[in-house]
């Protein structure tokens, strides 16, 4: 074979957190001119090694050699000199700072006084031959995340990088942003770069890439070129030798709609910041008995919203009823024993307290009502409760006393969702919110999750699920609002969704196109 | 198999021994080394320490009384720090009490009570004096989002300028000289527990609030939600609790203890109200060392009354040594910042290793 | 009201200023980068021992003040060390800090002095008019009849507000402060920078603390700093992280601590205002200040946050 060296190559890539095996022996390989899809499912490793090779990461073992050549790649500036450039599925990008700035930031031009002004021409001339036209003197902050997508796409070609890896780059896209994105990514790779992405969605794999690598548990499963590719094949090589759990599958029709006041009844709700709109006069209900699903794209106000029911931020105008009573002015903890539980987005920041045991956080939220005849703390009950839940939603860990902090974010997801779930059953039912819920769960525990809300909705509940993940949503939902820009632009009747009207409405499109 | 002992509890206990082992070792390696640059021999000085602190009734009465406001003091830190409060403000929470036992002292001279009603109502002042100079800086920051640290911190000038106005002027005993007042009425004196070293009652009234908040925090719900506020207050926002009445739970309760704390300074040791009572600028400095101790004492009532036990002994152990070779009483700062940082070190050490 | 706008009360005014100015910056160039140093007071206190011990053995204030910038950087690592390369929480180990400089200030002092008599003295610098620029009226006598350090405290503003904001290092620096990940992401050495801001505001703080015996006491006493160091912590949120607002706070604090100082030894006010409430002003002004300014500002992102390269999620 004379065939020139892969452009990247990586073998024997071995990595571990802790006991954790993030990446066992992987090997991977990449050419000029393709565009090289991971795929595989939340934890599988995809990204893993791609912080390998983009620097942030050390393997524990593995060699890298880019041009053939061995490549001691051991931080980000490391990555820079090999001109490999990766972009994060969050955005790192620094708000308070213009998109000049950010793309100029670590190469700024020689000289001691910053010239920002001196370097726009050159930024002007890399964006304009991809086709990547954003604002540069906005801050970064105010602009929505598909530009700021675009800025961090830039700000890896101003370096000058030609492997350029993107991480799970449309999970906050519209489908029609998708499209443009990777028309983009097209382009750059038919101008000789290599670009390699991160997905978990079989679709835009088999539409956009030249090759695919499947990552299952840390290992390489296999590469197979797109022409070769199916559908089939590919959720085999995914998923593996795996039972789905019964149950899973379309959305029924709705439960019941008999009388009585829907589950959670919101009015005209407004939010402003400064002169923000951040929600802009909202009105829905969500019967008992339902699951109403809230498309949208990440960062729509999905957050305040979910945020403003559970009386999380003060609203300026509107009106929240829970099972026909008004919620107004009344505190969080008031609205929870009306019968409104939420599962957070964010489920460090918001949902645990690390270095409480796993069984003082199973309480909290719940701790007014399990203890309420004694008013004291009683730790036999908070422990026997966790222990149950343990058993109950299958959470990996020693034992309840260990701080909640020493779980994976799998195992803490299920210690929020078994709490919400008790917490539910406590206060005789209501509504249940839920914000992302399933991110970064594996197939069966999000099925897990699932059944749970599919019990609330037969126990004549209401649930409120807020993804953006809309398969998720169109295989549980038995009515899907969409939100954008803090204003609900349409609804839809289940079991059979429109997905591309759906698509439409999440990019802001209120009229279908004669 | 629920033992009381598991081995991970096993292996925490032996890293947790291990740190202060360490800690406790370099403080020394440091007290050695300071000692020499005095010229002082290093066997003496310790054997001085030990002797002076609890070698003698007279000098173990002392160690009790420094050990009283150490110990409320630093229960003022450790339970602000357990619900995410810093609390700088101890020295001015002392005075605010101390001011108030003296208030009601002069204020109900007249009235002649019999000491078992006197005193109590005398601390009562203290504690309710203390109470308020902490639900300032909890209101400011409740109301305007004013960190309680500066608020504190400014808080602790302000008394101390108080307390100078008040022994300098209305209350003050001309023939004592300055900044001092009139001594307090015999019957609002707390009794003595060691009547002829002069050792108060106080230690005891300490030791029972330090198991008041070790009951409060461990089996009350308001004790939880002040862990849960001070581990993650959005998830504990989340939950439903009202961080807001939190902060106004916890701060006028680190003023309360400060504030015990100087109520019985005036009550049992002093028996007058005088500047110098304790910091923020001067020794004895009780505000600084409470932080010390409540970060060494991992901010638990257990751990608090150990360490406060140590730095008693070092406080009144380091007196004689400023006394036999000069050495000042500010190195028992220094030696127990260094305990602080070698266990803080240790401490991040381990997480960093997990 | 004439008082009010005095010359000399104004003049006093600059000189209070400096120190509060020349510290806050220090702490400016620290937390832009990222980490929160609460032991500022303590810092500056061992600055402040430092700079006397230095000028007052080596008889030379600019010896002097060298001193006290080494004492202020190598307690400013010390914190570095820990916030950074520990991880540790910063607030705890600001305090911790804070604790060992008290401590450390009154031991160093007597470890040089022993015990003597009379405190030993320093002389204090004398004003060294500009030529010109202070013969201006009013407004040149109060600005350019003043003592070296203030001109070098004007110029340390400027140069800090430029490096900050028109600096390729400055901008660096801040997005360190505000998004380190996506620093490190570019190749930006993060622990080197952060280091490197502690170091450079630790010498900002030893400075700091070396002008008030130069300039203020001539002697070293125990309660020498008495909250200025809190009074600059203070200051940065005032000015909301940027060197020209805090100065602007500067003046204002310094006039308050001026004010009470010229009005205490007017003899007809001693007897209507006792002494302590005037003494109590600058602190009370400080706190109604915070409550107008503290809502709203806006601190860099990840201030207080240590950055572990490796963390997931």
């Amino acid at each position: 074979m004379s065939a020139a060296p892969p452009r990247v190559e990586m073998r024997g890539i071995c990595k571990r957190f802790g006991e954790v095996v993030a990446l066992d022996r992987v090997d991977l390989e990449a050419a000029k001119g393709e565009i090289h899809a991971l795929l595989g499912e939340n934890g599988a490793g995809k990204t893993t090694i791609m912080n390998i090779l983009s620097g942030l990461y050390r393997s524990d073992a593995g060699e890298i050699r880019v041009d053939g050549r061995p490549a001691p790649i051991r931080s980000p500036k490391d990555a820079i000199g090999f001109r490999i450039g990766m972009v994060h599925q969050h955005v790192e990008l620094i708000g308070n700072f213009t998109a000049l700035e950010n793309i100029l930031l670590g190469h700024e031009g020689t000289g001691w006084v910053l010239r920002a002004e001196s370097q726009r021409g050159a930024v002007e001339e890399v964006a304009s031959r991809y086709g990547l036209s954003v604002p540069l003197n906005e801050r970064v902050k105010a602009l929505p995340v598909g530009i700021q997508q675009k800025i961090e796409i830039l700000k890896a070609l101003y370096r000058g990088a030609d492997i350029l890896i993107l991480d799970e780059p449309t999970t906050m896209l519209t489908p029609q942003e998708v499209d443009a994105l990777f028309a983009t990514i097209r382009k750059i790779a038919e101008g000789g770069l290599t670009v390699i992405f991160i997905t978990h969605k079989i679709k835009e794999v088999l539409a956009n890439s030249d090759r695919i690598t499947v990552f299952r548990g840390g290992c390489r499963v296999g590469t197979v070129r797109r022409p070769e590719a199916s559908r089939e094949l590919l959720v085999q090589m995914m998923v593996g030798e795996r039972e789905f759990p019964a149950g899973a599958g379309r959305p029924g029709a709705v439960a019941s709609s008999s009388a009585g006041p829907p589950a959670l009844s919101v009015r005209d709700l407004s939010l402003r910041n400064a002169d923000i709109h951040l929600l802009k006069d909202v009105s829905f209900d969500v019967p008992a008995g339902a699951i109403v699903g809230l498309a949208g794209v990440s960062g729509n106000g999905q957050r305040e919203l979910a945020e403003a029911i559970a009386g999380l931020l003060p609203v300026q105008a509107g009106e929240v009823t829970i099972r026909g009573r008004s919620v107004e002015k009344l505190t969080v903890a008031a609205r929870i024993a009306l019968g409104l539980v939420l599962i957070p987005q964010n489920r460090i920041d918001e949902g645990i307290l690390p270095s409480l045991s796993l069984a003082e956080n199973f309480v909290l939220g719940l701790h007014p009502y399990i203890f309420k005849r004694s008013g004291f703390f009683e730790q036999g009950t908070a422990h026997e409760m966790a222990r149950i839940a343990i058993r109950d939603y299958n959470v990996l860990t020693r034992n309840e006393r260990v701080p909640s902090a020493h779980l994976s974010g799998g195992n803490i997801q299920k210690v929020i969702v078994a709490r919400a779930m008790a917490l539910f059953r406590a206060i005789g039912g209501g509504i249940l919110i839920a914000n992302n819920p399933t991110r970064g769960l594996d197939i069966m525990a999000a099925a897990f999750v699932h059944a749970r809300f599919r019990e609330v909705r037969e126990g004549g509940g209401g649930v409120l699920l807020i993804s953006e993940d809309l398969d998720e949503l169109c295989s549980i939902c038995d009515r899907i609002l969409v939100i954008h820009s803090g204003e609900i632009l349409g609804g839809f009747d289940g079991p059979d969704y429109d997905v591309y009207r759906i698509g439409e409405l999440m990019a802001g499109v209120r009229r279908r196109q004669p | 198999m629920k033992g009381a002992w598991s081995e991970e509890d096993r292996r925490h206990a032996a890293a947790l021994a291990a740190t202060y082992a360490a800690a406790a070792a370099l403080a020394l390696l440091a007290a050695a080394l300071f000692i020499l640059a005095f010229g002082g021999s290093i066997r003496v000085a310790f054997a001085t320490v030990l002797q002076a602190s609890l070698g003698t009734w007279g000098g173990f009465a002392q160690t009790l009384n420094k050990f009283c406001p150490l110990l409320l003091g630093s229960l003022a830190v450790a339970f602000g720090m357990r619900g995410g409060h810093f609390n700088i403000g101890v020295d001015g929470q002392i005075y605010a009490g101390a001011i108030g036992m003296a208030a009601v002292a002069f204020g109900l001279e007249g009235l002649n009570l019999p000491w078992p009603v006197f005193v109590p109502l005398g601390i009562l002042g203290g504690v309710l004096a203390g109470a308020f100079w902490g639900l300032i800086p909890g209101v400011l920051r409740v109301r305007y989002r004013v960190s309680e640290i500066f608020v504190t911190v400014m808080l602790n000038f302000v008394a101390l300028y108080l307390v100078d106005y008040l022994a300098n002027g209305p209350w003050n005993d001309p023939l004592a000289g300055d900044a001092i007042t009139v001594p307090i009425p015999k019957s609002a004196v707390l009794p003595q527990m060691l009547p002829k070293s002069g050792g108060h009652m106080g230690p005891l009234i300490a030791l029972a609030a330090a198991a008041g908040i070790y009951f409060m925090m461990s089996r009350t719900i308001i004790g939880y939600e002040i862990r849960a506020v001070g581990d993650n207050p959005t998830a504990a926002r989340f939950g439903g609790i009202n961080i807001n009445r939190i902060t106004l739970v916890i701060m006028p309760v680190c003023g309360a203890l400060s504030g015990l704390a100087g109520a019985i300074e005036v009550s049992g040791f002093h028996q007058t109200l005088l500047l110098g009572l304790t910091g923020p600028t001067g020794a004895p400095n009780y505000g600084a060392m409470s932080i010390l101790i409540a970060v060494i004492g991992r901010r638990h009532p257990l751990g608090v009354i150990l360490a406060a036990a140590v730095f008693a002994i070092l406080m009144v152990g380091s007196d004689s040594l400023q006394r036999s070779i000069g050495l000042p009483g500010s190195a028992v700062f220094v030696f127990q910042a260094i305990i602080v940082l070698t266990v803080l070190y240790v401490e991040a050490r381990r997480q960093l290793s997990t | 009201m004439g008082f009010v706008f005095d010359i000399s009360l104004l003049q006093l005014t600059m000189v209070m200023m400096a120190p509060l100015i020349i510290a806050c910056l220090g702490e400016i160039i620290i937390e832009r980068s990222g980490i929160l140093n609460v032991g500022i007071e303590g810092i500056v206190t061992v600055g402040s021992v430092a700079g006397f011990l230095g000028t007052f053995m080596m008889g030379s204030p600019v010896l002097g003040c060298l001193t006290a910038m080494m004492a202020g950087g190598i307690l400013s690592l010390l914190l570095a060390y820990f916030a950074i390369s520990m991880r540790a929480n910063q607030i705890v180990v600001g305090l911790g800090i804070f604790v060992l400089g008290l401590g450390l200030s009154p031991l160093s002092y007597r470890l040089a002095v022993g015990v003597v008599q009379s405190p030993p003295q320093i002389k204090t610098l004398s004003g060294v008019p500009v030529p010109l620029l202070g013969n201006i009226p009013y407004v040149g006598e109060v600005l350019f009849r003043q003592n070296i350090l203030v001109y070098l405290t004007y110029f340390l503003v400027a140069a800090v507000a430029f490096f900050l904001f028109k600096t390729p290092l400055g901008l660096r620096l801040r997005s360190c402060g505000e998004n380190p990940r996506a620093a490190d992401s570019l190749g930006i050495n993060v622990t080197a920078m952060r280091y490197g801001a502690c170091v450079v505001g630790g010498f900002f703080l030893g400075l700091a603390g070396a002008y008030l015996p130069l300039l203020i006491t001539g002697t070293f006493t125990d309660n020498l700093v008495n909250g200025r160091g809190w009074l600059a912590l203070m200051l940065v949120i005032f000015g909301r992280w940027m060197p020209l607002w805090a100065f602007l706070g500067a003046l204002l604090f310094a006039y308050v601590d001026a004010f009470q100082f010229k009005v205490s030894s007017l003899p007809q006010m001693a007897k209507a205002v006792p002494p302590q409430f005037l003494l109590m002003l600058p602190y009370v002004f400080a706190m109604l200040v915070l409550v107008k300014v503290a809502s709203g500002a806006e601190a860099p992102r990840a201030l207080t946050r240590p950055y572990d390269r490796e963390s997931r999620e």
